[in-house]
This record gives structure tokens, C-alpha cells and sequence, in this order.
């Protein structure tokens, strides 16, 4: 029987490790630099930072004002009861907050870095149990709850903590994102290498913001993250949020089905490879596909050139999720490589022998790590 | 009335043949659909004419042809033919509407599409054996040029090989008709069980023998089988549709017809054997379906196991199993074209029908959702689902044939089970799952870089396959439709033997 797949079929290429690696030295892009990698990136990040304005927005309010709430049922809100509002959450007729959810629930999960770290520490240990002291005393339910479950409470506060963290790294990505399409739009940016370097200073010129979060309980402001803590925008959030979302991400959610008893899941967390990066476009819709909620969201803030574009490509709008999920997938390489660029542990063009081994190992720590992921979208080819 | 079903396609196909100037494809399209839709209508006709009340033939015609040799015009409709008329009016226009890519002598394709429907129809409706046997060789030529010219690669074997397969049956059909008039000393080939009641047994048996394996390499029975697998692996979707949805219902049609209706004594005689033959076909059919991993193959092995049903049927001859023998010609016609239709479009679409190499077709952004989902509708009616076709035709052979043969029946039952086994199978394998043309490999992050462009499906391109996909609907929710039809002709036909008991004793006299 003829097979004609080839002609149906696009493999793409799969730069190995030391390619990889030998990019991020030479201070190249891991995208190929084509005009239309510039278009697809700049306007899906237009749209992405659109989107990620309501995630923040949302996680904040859920942070703040679903605080302790066991039954959050009104939480996509933001607090505007309105039947207007009421109705369209109804008729689904909004972002898909969920995504939002499964992001903050991988960085908790996957938790690495300085946030996770003071997490599980004795100073946060004694601001929850004063928070609940106080909290308790005022709410039955949770006076109930708190000493059936003594751990529920606390862990409660601890997501609420990371919900608080990622919506504050996200209301700098989104404005970041859009500041990078008006800068496309004003003619500054022209080239993949420029859309990373950009991505990379806003990464950089935030890197040291404080990340904290306080909420109010019985009319008194407590601190969940304190300024003490001394967490950070890039070591504390966005490392961590690159290693949960980006590279590990969650098992079973994803689109490719993994056989756990084959030995395709690794029993180590930390070599998970189903985050974005990993992700396949081609969503199979079963029960929760992150990735398929995320193209959603981001078909309706689509900017009109990149909407067209994909109109004139493969299916038109019959597969337009597909074609985002791929332009999506190019963009996080670059804000991969703007995070990898940012932090290498010295300049690239360090004279020293001994910095130049330091950045060859940290290059080569991430290429084998990518070389396993979707690298196949980093070519120049139709969508 | 019943003549117009003849002259329809017939002038038709001369009307193709010399139409003038050169034979666009497209225009010829068009105008084999204009006639079959008017062909379509005509059997609506005759269908609001029909009185449903009267068992015996109806609209009869008939003028004196060649009588030296018995050849009569004589055409008549009851409830068993009046279904397959419609079917296969429904069915050619199904077919030609399908045809999209011939580019290659279209003016001879869709005259020849128009030939087979007439003859098609002229084999229902006469009543006269010469005449039948005229028209169901008719029928043969045209198929076997639409399958060794557009066919696939193998398209001359398979062609052949139903050649050489069907001319044998009508070698056997025609020594049958003609052994009859010989053994009973007139040349009168009118359809009349009385014929036969001047035989000896030891005759009638050796008559029907030859009947039953012309017509079981028709319809097809195992061990004659083996010619229709090859034949609808090679023959292209519309063929294909034909083949499976009209013409292996000349072999049940005959069957009923002429084995059951000209030898209702030896046929009762052979009853048991026949049940068991028809377990046989059943299973081995659907066991040979399970083994397949050529998407037409398997549905062409699944048709060899349900048309066992109808033999099933046809031998325990209760008026309720030969209800449900009409049923299954009907919705097996709907359910195997629909299917091939599927199969088709996802052949055009991925260039394979290989169940190794495709999954993830239900794809909802990339796949072939829609398709999918008629093809999910179309393997639940295949397999007897509630609401649909099969369950109808298969419930009512089953009850029909319980008590006459309750072990046949139980095991044509365990082959309705085995439907669902190979269907979930082709279901399962081509549609779940990540989507991919290419074999599978052990490393499900190799497989998901894949990147799938398939053309998408036209919405036209599934408006045929939608459309006997309501037909498969209604049948299944409002059975009385069809039931009303055939109910008076199906009982009066399983009281033939009684009937002829009655003659002999002189009870009717």
C-alpha cells in the first residue's frame, strides 16, 4: 500500500546538544532569524502579554481577596458580581483562568528557588500560624477545618503565596511583551536577535524587584512574604518559573500520552520534560490540555497581522490553535534564550579561561536539556 | 410505470455516450446526476404507488418477447424488490456525486455507472428467470471495465478474478433456469414456485445446489469469497460504494427470490445446513475482518460476515427473519456504503488505509474530525447499536431465527459481537490517539514532533456520506417505514412452503 507521508508529514530539524550549546556561546539566537520568526513572535507575544495582563490581574485578586477561602467558587471574577459578568463566565465567554491555575500549580509542585525555599522555612511556619490564630477566629468553618487538618490551612497560604508570586512575575512579562510590540511597531526592533536582546534587558532591568505579599486579615495587614525574605524577581520567581512551566511543566496534562509502567516517566521530578518547551502543538482534546486552554485565550487578543497570516496558511482558521501553539513555542525559545543570555554566570566575552569554562558549562547544562524539546520549530518553514 | 426505471439510466448512458463535443468531466458529472435523481424520483414514484397492503407483485408489465425460448418482458414490484429498487437509486447518485478525480475517460465512467443501475433495477424487477439472468450479467461487464480501468494497482488481477468468480455464478444461475425447464418440460421461465413442484426431490436439490452457489459467490458466502476483498481493495470509493451497497444484493435478492421462492421444499430441507453455512460465513468473515489492516479490507470482510445475516435468515424463513433479511439487505447497503465512502475520503486525504500507520485522525484541528465522527456513527450502526440500522436488521433476523436454529443463531450473535471487536479495533487505531501517518515508534516524544498536514475535508466532500448516515438514523428510529414496505411480501413468502404442502395435498383445490 503506498505510504505517501513524507509529502504530509514535516519532521523538522533536531540540532543536537553541542549545537545548541555552541549557539548560546556564540551569542547567537536559537531561532532562526527570518522576518516572519519576527512577526510571529512579536505579535504572539502581543497577544500572550494581553492575556497574561487578566492572569496577573486575576491571581493577584485571588491572592488577596480569596484569601483563605475554601470554596472560591466566584474567584475568576475579580470581585465584579455583576449579572452581566455573571453571565458571561456562565456562557464561557472569558479567559480561561484555569490556565493560570495549572501554571501556579506546577510551580508549586515543581517548587525550586529561594521562594520555595522560604516556603518551608520557620519564619513563614510562624507568620502562618499567626495568620491563622487570627483568621480562625473569626470563621467558623476554617476554626473547624484547622484542627482536622492542621496542614491544610497553612498549605493553603502556601499556594496562595505562589498564586501571589506568579501573578506579580506576569504583570511584568505583560508589560514587558507589550512594550515589545510597540517597540516593533516603532521600528526598533527588526530581527529575532533584537526581540532577544530586548526580552533580556526587561529580564535584567527587573531582576532585582522585591517580590513580596501581604493580605489583610480582621482588619490587620500580615505579612505571607515579607520584605525580610528578600525574594527576587529573577532568582526567586522567574528561574523557577522557566524550570516548572517551561521544562518540566505536569505529567498527564500534555498532549503526548506517556506509559508510566513502559518507564517513559521519569521517577525524578527534576528530569520531567513536559513543560511548554515539550508541549505538542497538535492537541488531541482530552480532559485538560493546558496548552489548548492558552491558544484559546490568545486566539482572542490575536493582532490583526498575525491573525491574517495564519488565514493564508495550512487550514485557514480551521487550525488557527495550532498554528498560535507553534508561533508560541518559537517565542518561549527566545524568552528562553533572553533568560539563559541574561544569566550566564559571566560576560561571554570574558577573557579568563576559567569564565570562559563557567559559561561553556552553564551553555552546556541547558543544550542538553532543550536538545530534547521541541527544537524542531526553531527552522524557518511554514506553519 | 416500472419501465421508466429501465429507460431512465439505459437512455441515459446513450445520452453520455453520444453527447456532443468533448467529454468534460465535470459536465458529464453533472448530468449522470441529473438523470440518477431523476431515476431517484421515479422509484419515489413508484414507492407512493405501491400498495403496501398486497404480498404478491404489483405495476406488473409484460409483452411477449422471444416466447420460442421463454424470454418474456415481464417486470412486477413487491416488498422484497421495491426496498433494493430505492437503495440503488439512492446509491448510484451517492456514487456518481462521490466521483470528484476522474479525469480519464469520464463519457464511458458515468455511462457505465448509469448501465449498471439500470440493469441493476431490471434484475429486481423481473419476472421472468431468462430476463433476470439478462440483467444480471448486464450488470457484470460494466463493473468489471470500472474496476480494472479505474482502479488501483492491482486493479487487473482483482478485476479478473471477479470476472472469472461472477461469470462462474452466472454459469450456475443460467444452467439452474435452464435445467428447470428442461427437467419440468416447458420453456415457461415465469416465476412460479408451482415449476418445481413437478421435480423429484433428488432434482429440485441438484437445481438449488447450483442456484445457492451462484448466488453465494455473489452475495459473497465463504468459501466463494475471496474475489470481493480483492475486488473492493482495487476498486475506487464509488465502485466501491456500488459494489458493496447494491450489487451483493443481487446474490441475497436471487437468493430469496429464486432459491427460497422457486424451491420452497428443498430449500426447508436444506434449512439447517443452510443456517449452519451462514454461522460459518458469519464468523469467518468477521474473524477475517479482525486480522485485516487495510481499512477496505476489513469492511470488505465485514460485508462477507453480514451478509451471512441474510442466509441466516433466509433459511430459517419465518415471516419475521425474512423482515429482517430485507432490513439487512437495506441497511447493510446504507451502512457498507457510508463506510467505504469514510474509508475513501481518508484514503484521499492521507494516501494510506494502512491501520499500522494512521492514528489521531479524529484530530479535532488537523485530523479528519468529522469524518471520525461519521465513521464512529457508521461502525456503532454496523455493529447493531440502538437507534440505528444494524440493530433493526440484526434483531429481527436474530428473533426470526432463534427457534428455528438457535445454535446458528447464537453464533451469527457472537459475529455481531465480533463487529464491534474489529470496528472499535479500526476506530481505535486510525482515530485516537496522537495523530500520525507514519508507523509508531517506542519513543512517544520522536512520534510527537510529528507535524500532520492534511488537506482539510470539503464540506461537500462529506455531504453523501451525511446523507446515509440520516438514512442509517432513520431507519434505526422509525423502522415501520420499511417494515410497512416489505411486512405483506416477507410473510407471504414464508408461507410458500405451507402453501405448496397444501397444493400437493389438494388442500387448496
Amino acid at each position: 500500500m503506498p505510504i505517501i507521508s513524507a509529502d504530509l508529514t514535516h519532521a523538522g530539524g533536531r540540532p543536537t546538544a553541542a549545537e545548541l550549546a555552541a549557539k548560546l556561546l556564540a551569542g547567537q539566537t536559537l531561532l532562526a532569524e527570518t522576518a516572519n520568526h519576527v512577526m510571529q513572535v512579536v505579535d504572539v507575544l502581543e497577544s500572550y502579554g494581553e492575556v497574561l495582563d487578566a492572569y496577573s490581574t486575576n491571581l493577584i485578586y485571588q491572592a488577596e481577596h480569596q484569601f483563605l477561602n475554601p470554596v472560591p467558587a466566584f474567584r475568576y471574577l475579580d470581585g465584579d458580581l455583576s449579572p452581566g459578568k455573571i453571565w458571561r463566565h456562565l456562557i464561557h465567554d472569558r479567559l480561561n483562568f484555569e490556565y493560570a491555575e495549572y501554571c501556579q500549580k506546577s510551580m508549586f509542585w515543581h517548587g525550586t528557588g529561594g521562594l520555595d525555599a522560604y516556603l518551608d522555612s520557620e519564619a513563614f511556619r510562624a507568620g502562618c500560624s499567626a495568620i491563622i490564630r487570627r483568621k480562625t477566629g473569626r470563621d467558623p468553618l476554617l476554626a473547624l477545618l484547622n484542627p482536622l487538618f492542621p496542614d491544610f490551612l497553612s498549605e493553603l497560604i502556601r499556594s496562595a503565596a505562589t498564586t501571589h508570586a506568579l501573578g506579580q512575575f506576569w504583570r511584568v512579562m505583560s508589560d514587558l511583551f507589550l512594550d515589545l510590540a510597540r517597540a516593533e511597531k516603532d521600528g526598533q526592533i527588526s530581527t529575532v536577535a533584537a526581540v532577544v536582546e530586548f526580552l533580556r534587558q526587561g529580564l535584567v532591568a527587573a531582576a532585582a524587584n522585591p517580590i513580596t505579599y501581604a493580605v489583610e486579615v480582621a482588619g490587620e495587614r500580615c505579612w505571607v512574604l515579607p520584605p525580610e525574605a528578600g525574594l527576587t524577581f529573577l532568582a526567586d520567581v522567574a528561574v523557577p518559573y522557566v524550570e516548572a512551566v517551561f521544562l518540566r511543566g505536569m505529567p498527564f496534562l500534555g498532549t503526548v500520552s506517556f506509559n508510566a509502567q513502559a518507564q517513559q516517566v521519569s521517577p525524578d521530578q527534576s528530569t520531567f520534560a513536559y513543560g511548554a518547551l515539550f508541549a505538542d502543538p497538535l492537541p488531541t482534546m482530552g480532559s485538560g490540555i493546558p496548552p489548548s486552554l492558552l491558544m484559546q485565550d490568545m486566539y482572542r487578543h490575536l493582532p490583526q497581522r498575525l491573525h491574517q497570516w495564519y488565514r493564508q496558511t495550512s487550514r485557514g482558521e480551521g487550525d488557527v490553535r495550532v498554528k498560535i501553539c507553534l508561533s508560541f513555542q518559537k517565542s518561549m525559545f527566545c524568552v528562553t534564550n533572553a533568560a539563559i543570555a541574561g544569566t550566564f554566570p559571566q560576560p561571554l566575552d570574558h577573557p579568563d579561561p576559567a569564565a570562559q569554562a563557567a559559561n561553556r558549562a552553564y551553555a552546556a547544562s541547558w543544550a542538553a536539556r532543550l536538545c530534547q524539546s521541541r527544537t524542531d520549530c526553531l527552522d524557518a518553514c511554514d506553519l | 410505470m416500472l419501465s421508466t426505471l429501465l429507460l431512465i439510466p439505459f437512455l441515459g448512458a446513450f445520452l453520455l455516450l453520444f453527447w456532443p463535443g468533448q467529454p468534460v468531466p465535470g459536465r458529464m458529472r453533472v448530468v449522470t446526476i441529473v438523470v440518477l435523481a431523476l431515476q431517484l424520483a421515479w422509484s419515489l414514484r413508484v414507492l407512493l404507488a405501491f400498495d403496501p397492503d398486497d404480498g404478491g407483485m404489483q405495476m406488473q408489465e409484460s409483452f411477449t418477447w422471444v416466447s420460442s425460448i421463454g424470454l418474456d418482458y415481464r417486470l412486477g414490484i413487491d416488498g422484497l424488490s421495491l426496498p433494493l429498487v430505492l437503495i440503488n437509486a439512492a446509491l448510484t447518485l451517492v456514487s456518481a456525486v462521490c466521483t470528484r478525480d476522474i479525469s480519464q475517460r469520464p463519457r464511458i465512467y458515468f455511462a457505465l455507472l448509469l448501465l449498471i443501475s439500470g440493469a441493476v433495477n431490471g434484475a429486481f424487477l423481473a419476472e421472468n428467470l431468462l430476463l433476470f439472468f439478462l440483467f444480471y450479467e448486464l450488470e457484470l461487464v460494466p463493473l468489471w471495465l470500472l474496476i480494472s480501468i479505474w482502479g488501483g494497482k492491482e486493479r487487473a488481477y482483482a478485476a479478473t478474478k471477479f470476472l472469472i468468480f461472477t461469470a462462474v455464478s452466472g454459469v450456475l444461475i443460467l444452467g439452474a433456469f435452464l435445467g428447470l425447464a428442461l427437467l419440468t418440460g416447458t420453456v415457461d421461465f415465469s416465476l412460479t414456485p408451482v415449476l418445481s413442484e413437478r421435480l423429484s426431490m433428488g432434482s429440485q436439490l441438484l437445481l438449488l445446489g447450483a442456484l445457492l452457489i451462484g448466488f453465494g459467490i455473489k452475495i459473497p458466502l465463504v468459501p466463494f469469497h475471496t474475489w470481493l476483498p480483492d475486488a473492493h481493495t482495487q476498486a475506487s470509493t464509488p465502485v466501491s460504494v456500488l459494489l458493496a451497497g447494491v450489487l451483493l444484493k443481487l446474490g441475497t435478492y436471487g437468493l430469496l427470490r429464486f432459491c427460497l421462492g422457486l424451491f420452497p421444499e428443498a430449500w426447508a430441507l436444506l434449512a439447517p445446513w443452510l443456517a449452519g453455512w451462514a454461522a460459518v460465513s458469519v464468523l469467518y468473515g468477521s474473524l477475517a475482518a479482525i486480522a485485516q489492516r487495510d481499512m477496505k479490507r476489513m469492511v470488505a470482510y465485514s460485508s462477507v460476515g453480514h451478509m451471512g445475516y441474510i442466509l441466516l435468515a433466509a433459511a430459517a424463513a419465518t415471516p419475521v427473519s425474512l423482515l429482517g433479511a430485507v432490513f439487512q439487505m437495506v441497511s447493510h447497503g446504507l451502512i457498507s456504503a457510508l463506510l467505504f465512502l469514510l474509508v475513501g475520503i481518508v484514503y484521499r486525504k492521507t494516501g494510506t488505509r494502512d491501520l499500522e500507520v494512521l492514528r489521531g485522525l479524529l484530530n479535532p484541528e488537523r485530523g479528519l474530525p468529522f469524518t471520525g465522527t461519521l465513521m464512529i456513527l457508521g461502525v456503532m450502526a454496523s455493529a447493531g447499536l440502538p437507534g440505528m440500522a444494524g440493530f433493526i436488521s440484526e434483531f429481527l433476523v436474530f428473533r426470526g431465527s432463534l427457534e428455528a436454529f438457535p445454535l446458528a443463531t447464537l453464533l451469527c450473535m457472537v459475529g455481531s459481537g465480533l463487529t464491534a471487536v474489529y470496528f472499535l479495533l479500526l476506530v481505535n487505531r486510525a482515530f485516537f490517539g496522537r495523530m500520525a501517518i507514519t508507523p509508531p515508534s517506542d519513543n512517544p516524544v520522536a512520534d510527537a514532533r510529528l507535524d500532520i498536514r492534511l488537506a482539510a475535508v470539503a464540506p461537500r466532500e462529506t455531504i453523501p456520506a451525511m446523507a446515509l448516515a440520516v438514512g442509517v438514523m432513520a431507519i434505526g428510529l422509525i423502522p415501520s417505514w420499511l417494515g410497512r414496505i416489505s411486512e405483506a411480501a416477507s410473510t407471504t413468502m414464508a408461507r410458500l412452503p405451507g402453501l405448496l404442502a397444501n397444493l400437493q395435498s389438494g388442500g387448496l383445490g
